[in-house]
């Protein structure tokens, strides 16, 4: 549920509704927004019952009062009207700025990854990518070179002034992952891992959430209330393709939901034609259509040897294939009135 | 096309095999691995009928027959390496211009029609669309005023010039449609009504055919070579959305089948916005990610008054948002290298 204050609010009455609202077992977060302020209220609703909902609403100083239906609210538009903007080191995520993360899917070695950084800071990329746990679908694959990937992660980091991100697959690693990156990034196979959202929501480290591969639009955006609902606001969504009948692509890019997002939230939402496509020839077109409908980022796996990659070769671009994206992508970025 | 017998299979078992292939005019290339051994069939497979790979497969000492090549052949780019460029009315389809088919789901009356179609004139679109006779999922729905729908449409493109595309759905109308529209539609649910593709295969009319909500890639290009192999080259192919699990719109509209048809087919590629997401409020970036992942036009769905539409409502966007949404499509258009 949330309640919404009238425009000109005394402190006291705000203060009146937050008490009573604590009054019933349950906890409130605000949001001071430029016209309004909003109590959102946090805890088992069904404790509030249809007598308190309109006994708050009939407050002094309460415009109205929403039983918000939906699996989530703090990242509902409801909730906060204005677009949210993530700053990480400097790097605006989900403002006027296209950002594009990319790098390997895996880290493999110091020379690959300092060549992987130098090349895509000079065609533009704003942030680097790059697994240093890897979430592979057999155990007999390479699993990532843990700790020792974040370190090289870091020098290139040095090198360049490219914030990383890099994926988080342990409640466990958290504070660890968190020492390096900058972003720490939730994978589709995590996006209901509810221990990992959990320990996520208790830092203010930005998060990237990709979305599941079987998850409706509730689910992904109930997924991001669990991070937001810790006290994290720091969110970013990511769509990443969808399982479906269709065969030609690894997964289903599931673009409309860029702008179904945009409309129903305030978090930044970016788009993985690397993975929602799994097509090196599909990458480049996926991408322009990605930033068409409204995307505030792409991200993108490249590596110096596609061919040679240890993981996601497939779908993974040449540096060379990436600095004419971010050529192409610009001038989409134009088209819709955005740059990159 | 690869025969894989049975383990332990005797050599005369094998001769005979490459016996009954040369007897179909094929030679074959032998391969004898250290526990299988594989019969590969060299040549144009095509001309061997489904029958006599059955009576391969229910050989006992044959364990599996594999067709290697692709369902289709005249629509691939193998076949013609240049993009076919489809002529109507002088307008050029699969060129250097973006087309635009706009108008109401259904023809409703007269006045509505000719409304309609002066607005979409105005706004720059090329081709008027209107179903006269309606597919719909309940036969107690309004199922399109048949005929007389066809004479409004006619009267339409009288005044203001735009030729017309509207849906067929019987075999027996074919003649009667034709008489009237410039461009045959199948409706995804008749994609496989291969009696109807046989039919359309044997005029020169261009289609419009529409991906099955079910259909794969090679199901989609299967339907077509119907068309083509009948002798009407003139086919275009429209991705409309797919049936996925995922509900916050009525088909998931899979782009990333643009760019792949481009690469396999010398086909042209229209999206329909309008049908892949089923709301009003995302058809515009949708139409603009389509354009920008390389469609070679749009069909979408505008009404003068979208909250009266008798069918289609909540996917069928205003003519003044037609207008608006044409001025963008230019703008993108040419960032490409096209117009419209």
């Amino acid at each position: 549920m949330i309640v919404i204050m009238k425009a000109k609010v005394e402190e006291e009455d705000i203060n009146r509704v937050v008490d009573t609202i604590h009054s019933l077992g349950l906890r409130t977060q605000l949001n001071l927004g430029a016209e309004r302020v909003v109590v959102a209220v946090i805890g088992d609703i069904s404790k509030i019952g249809e007598d308190n909902f309109f006994r708050i609403r009939a407050m002094k100083g309460v415009e109205n009062t929403i039983f918000v239906s939906k699996p989530y609210k703090l990242v509902s538009k409801d909730f906060k009207k204005e677009q949210t903007i993530i700053d990480v080191g400097g790097v605006k995520i989900g403002g006027k700025k296209i950002v594009v993360m990319a790098g390997p899917c895996s880290v493999e070695n110091r020379e690959q990854i300092m060549e992987v950084a130098e090349k895509i800071k000079k065609a533009g990329a704003s942030m680097i990518r790059g697994g240093a746990f890897k979430p592979r679908t057999s155990p007999g694959d390479f699993q990532g070179l843990g700790e020792e990937g974040l370190k090289l992660l870091y020098e290139a980091k040095e090198e360049t002034g490219l914030p990383i991100v890099t994926e988080i697959m342990d409640a466990r690693d958290v504070e660890l992952v968190s020492e390096y990156a900058d972003i720490l990034q939730v994978g589709t196979r995590n996006m209901q891992n509810y221990t990992l959202l959990k320990e996520l929501g208790k830092t203010n480290k930005p998060v990237l959430l990709k979305r599941g591969m079987w998850a409706t639009m509730k689910e992904f955006l109930g997924a991001a209330e669990y991070i937001m609902n810790g006290g994290n606001e720091n969110v970013i969504l990511c769509e990443r393709g969808i399982r479906t009948f269709s065969d030609y692509s690894r997964n289903t890019l599931d673009l409309s939901i860029i702008p179904a997002i945009k409309d129903e939230s305030h978090l930044p939402i970016i788009s993985d034609p690397s993975h929602g496509t799994g097509k090196r020839s599909l990458v480049l077109p996926l991408s322009k259509a990605s930033v068409a409908c409204g995307a505030d980022g792409l991200l993108i796996e490249t590596h110096p040897n596609p061919d040679k990659a240890i993981s996601d070769a497939d779908q993974t671009i040449s540096l060379s294939a990436f600095a004419k994206l971010m050529e192409e992508v610009g001038q989409v970025a134009k088209a819709v009135g955005r740059e990159v | 096309m690869i025969i894989v017998m049975k383990l332990g299979v005797e050599q005369s078992q094998v001769q005979e095999t490459i016996d009954r292939i040369k007897e179909l005019g094929f030679n074959t290339h032998l391969s004898q691995g250290q526990n299988r051994t594989i019969i590969g069939i060299v040549g144009d497979v095509s001309s061997i009928d489904e029958s006599e790979v059955e009576r391969l497969r229910a050989t006992p000492y044959i364990e599996e027959v594999v067709r290697v090549s692709k369902p289709y052949k005249l629509v691939s780019r193998d076949f013609n390496k240049e993009d076919t460029v489809i002529k109507v009315n002088g307008i050029e389809i699969g060129g250097k211009k973006i087309v635009v088919m706009a108008g109401p789901c259904s023809v409703e009356n007269k006045d509505q029609i000719l409304n309609i179609a002066r607005e979409v004139k105005k706004s720059g679109a090329t081709l008027l669309r209107g179903g006269a006779f309606k597919p719909r999922t309940s036969p107690k729905d309004f199922q399109g005023l048949g005929e007389e729908g066809l004479k409004f449409l006619l009267e339409a493109k009288e005044e203001t010039g735009l030729p017309i595309v509207t849906e067929v759905m019987d075999t027996r109308d074919v003649e009667l449609v034709s008489e009237y529209a410039d461009i045959l539609q199948v409706g995804t649910r008749n994609m496989q009504n291969y009696a109807l593709l046989k039919e359309l295969g044997k005029i020169d009319k261009p289609v419009l055919l529409k991906r099955g909500m079910w259909a794969t890639l090679k199901e989609f290009l299967g339907a077509a070579e119907y068309i083509l192999a009948g002798g009407n080259q003139n086919v275009m192919l429209c991705e409309r959305g797919i049936r996925t699990f995922s509900d916050f719109t009525r088909n998931t509209l899979d782009l990333s089948i643009v760019p792949v048809l481009k690469a396999e087919s010398h086909l042209p590629v229209i999206v329909d916005p309008s049908h892949g997401t089923g709301r009003r409020d995302i058809v515009k970036p949708m139409a603009l990610a389509a354009i920008a992942c390389g469609a070679d036009g749009l069909t979408v769905e505008a009404h003068t008054n979208p909250q009266k539409a008798i069918s289609d409502a909540d996917q069928t966007i205003s003519t003044a948002d037609l207008h608006s949404l044409m001025g963008e499509i230019k703008y993108i258009s040419r960032m490409f290298g096209r117009d419209i």
